[in-house]
């Protein structure tokens, strides 16, 4: 049997991944020590791992190409697709929230508002449950920056600790949704190599508890 | 603005050479299948009213469908399913026909995809759709037809996997929620999300309901999963119905010798209002998306005017290619044969030429001057047999 693939968020997500697996008792010399390497292998586990942006781990287990993805569950909710999310690993915690300059009042006159954010899906589905019609504006880069040029009135993104608003005079005006990382799993992988993916599975939840 | 005419649309593409070869090669498979069966073949516009695939709320999403206007302003779609023409053809010209009636398809089905996501905008499908009879025979008719579909296809590592609708229809119908969350907890089970669905499921007033839908995605597997889900629906007499019947069903398919090639999910929810019962995909190894589906449809043609029962599957022909095409380098078949006519023999030789295929060798017809530019040509080409035709034929090697 080919090794099962699983594709993790490179950066925050990564080190948190790699602690948990550490905790499965797996050896993740290579993953510590991974050079310009970007398919890598735990020996004795016939598992490959895959470093990938955020959005392509989604993309990658979509096609099948990956069998098990560790990614956002803001990407999620900004990327949609078709897979099983089935479980919440509990770590990179943070939430969407909707900000703006501190003391102003957001839902106030009849103008309509303009939101910055990297996230315009999540924007849209937020103020579409509102029944409320705004402009989404897609940034790439410091979203805190639209609010302060005057460009938006308010922004959409994640929040961690909310230092980055505050020492720029912004504050939170409401929560959008609590994010964390998730286990995903492609739908045919999963019915394919059943007993592999619920016997990891299984493992991941007894160190989670 | 910019002129388009050098690209084909997002989602399309043009079909070459071995690779059109090798579809056709699946599609007669399929159409044999099929035929062997008594099924016959209908082919419906590729443009309807929109109103055929938007009846019901059996409809398929507007959105994602190609529209056009026609000259008296309305709706047209680009054909975005079989089944609901098929319905359609059902209610009105085949209104007469004797039930069962068997019938198959092979065309090109359309929708909007997302962007950038490397997805097909026109799909080949071949299914077939067996109408007017609701027995486990007709069930089992179906379900053996689309295994050996693709077994047919020299397919081994497939699978079959089979669930049915009616068990999160009739417990979901036990909830005393409004129909958004029953969506919701709908595509969290599709999904197989396990934390959001416990997290809804916790808020709900029916405990034991509940504490059964929490389970439905985990599910699936082998025979196994008959007992599990008996256990745990034990109180409720609607479902040990369903089961049983399921099992019925399985056990039966096991006669095939195919244990392993077939699994029961009993989260298999999609299209729970177009659904009545018994729900299956086909996976190949490999593959990250499913290369067939279908179902027991009890109520989609009453909405087109005619109460019959159907159930049908449809195979997604291009998938099936990428999952058993492994070699992504698309040749081109080099005729054996370049027949060249020395002057005033033309008719003998394009007669030859046809006898050749008579003896099944491809040959191509040289429209060169003379005998050494054909030689040439047929180098170039990597031909590498010349039949020259005047009184005689005379064959050479080059």
């Amino acid at each position: 049997m080919r090794p099962i693939r699983i594709a993790l968020t490179k950066g925050r997500l990564e080190k948190d991944t790699i602690k948990l697996f550490e905790k499965l008792g797996f050896d993740c010399e290579q993953l510590h020590n991974k050079g310009r390497k970007l398919i890598l292998s735990i020996p004795n586990e016939n598992i490959e791992i895959v470093l990938a942006k955020a959005a392509d781990v989604i993309t990658y287990v979509e096609y099948g190409v990956c069998d098990l993805g560790v990614v956002g569950k803001d990407t999620i909710l900004e990327c949609g697709g078709s897979f099983f999310e089935i479980l919440d690993l509990g770590f990179g915690k943070c939430r969407f929230a909707l900000a703006g300059k501190k003391g102003a009042d957001f839902y106030s006159g009849y103008n309509e508002k303009i939101i910055a954010t990297k996230y315009p899906n999540v924007t849209r589905a937020f103020f579409d449950k509102k029944g409320m019609d705004i402009k989404v504006v897609k940034i790439e880069g410091s979203v805190e920056l639209a609010p302060l040029l005057e460009l938006s009135d308010a922004i959409v993104d994640i929040v961690e600790t909310g230092s980055t608003l505050k020492e720029n005079g912004l504050e939170v005006y409401e929560d959008v949704v609590n994010v964390s990382a998730r286990l995903i799993v492609n739908n045919v992988s999963l019915k394919m190599y059943q007993d592999k993916i619920e016997n990891l599975v299984k493992q991941i939840e007894s160190v989670l508890n | 603005m910019s002129k388009n005419y050098l690209i084909t649309p997002e989602g399309t593409k043009d079909y070459l050479f071995d690779e059109l070869r090798i579809r056709k090669k699946i599609e007669y498979k399929l159409r044999d299948t099929f035929e062997f069966r008594g099924y016959n073949q209908v082919v419906t516009p590729c443009l309807e009213f929109l109103d055929v695939f938007n009846m019901s709320e059996k409809g398929m999403p507007i959105e994602k469908m190609y529209k056009m206007i026609d000259s008296k302003g309305r709706l047209m779609a680009l054909r975005t399913d079989t089944t609901m023409p098929i319905a359609r053809l059902c209610a009105t010209r085949l209104k007469n026909e004797k039930m069962p009636l068997r019938l198959y398809y092979n065309q090109n089905v359309y929708s909007i995809n997302q962007s950038l996501k490397g997805r097909s905008d026109e799909v080949l499908q071949s299914g077939i759709e067996l109408i007017g009879d609701s027995t486990d025979k007709a069930d089992i008719e179906v379900l053996v037809t689309a295994i050996k579909c693709l077994q047919n296809l020299d397919i081994d590592n497939f699978r079959l996997e089979i669930g049915h609708i009616g068990i999160f229809n009739n417990l979901v119908k036990l909830l005393n929620i409004s129909k958004e969350e029953k969506e919701n907890i709908r595509q969290l089970i599709e999904n197989k999300n396990y934390p959001a669905l416990n997290d809804i499921l916790d808020q709900v007033e029916e405990k034991e309901v509940a504490n059964i839908i929490k389970m439905l995605p985990r599910l699936f597997g082998e025979k196994e999963i008959f007992d599990k889900a008996k256990l745990l629906m034990q109180n409720n007499s609607d479902l040990i119905k369903i089961l049983d019947y399921l099992e019925k069903l399985y056990s039966i398919l096991s006669e095939l010798n195919l244990s392993k090639k077939i699994i029961v999910d009993l989260g298999i929810v999609n299209r729970a209002e177009y659904y009545t019962g018994i729900v299956f995909k086909g996976y190949i190894e490999g593959f990250g998306e499913e290369v067939l589906s279908g179902g027991r449809y009890d109520n989609l043609l009453k909405d087109f005017g005619r109460d019959l029962t159907a159930i049908g599957f449809a195979v997604n022909i291009d998938a099936i290619f990428n999952a058993v095409v492994k070699v992504k380098n698309i040749s081109k078949t080099i005729p054996q044969v370049m027949v060249f006519a020395e002057k005033g023999y033309e008719i003998k030789a394009l007669e030859h030429l046809d006898k050749l295929a008579q003896l099944k060798i491809i040959a191509e017809y040289s429209l060169k001057d003379g005998l050494e530019e054909t030689m040439n040509f047929a180098k170039e080409k990597g031909i590498g047999r010349i039949d020259i035709v005047n009184e005689n034929i005379n064959t050479i090697e080059i």
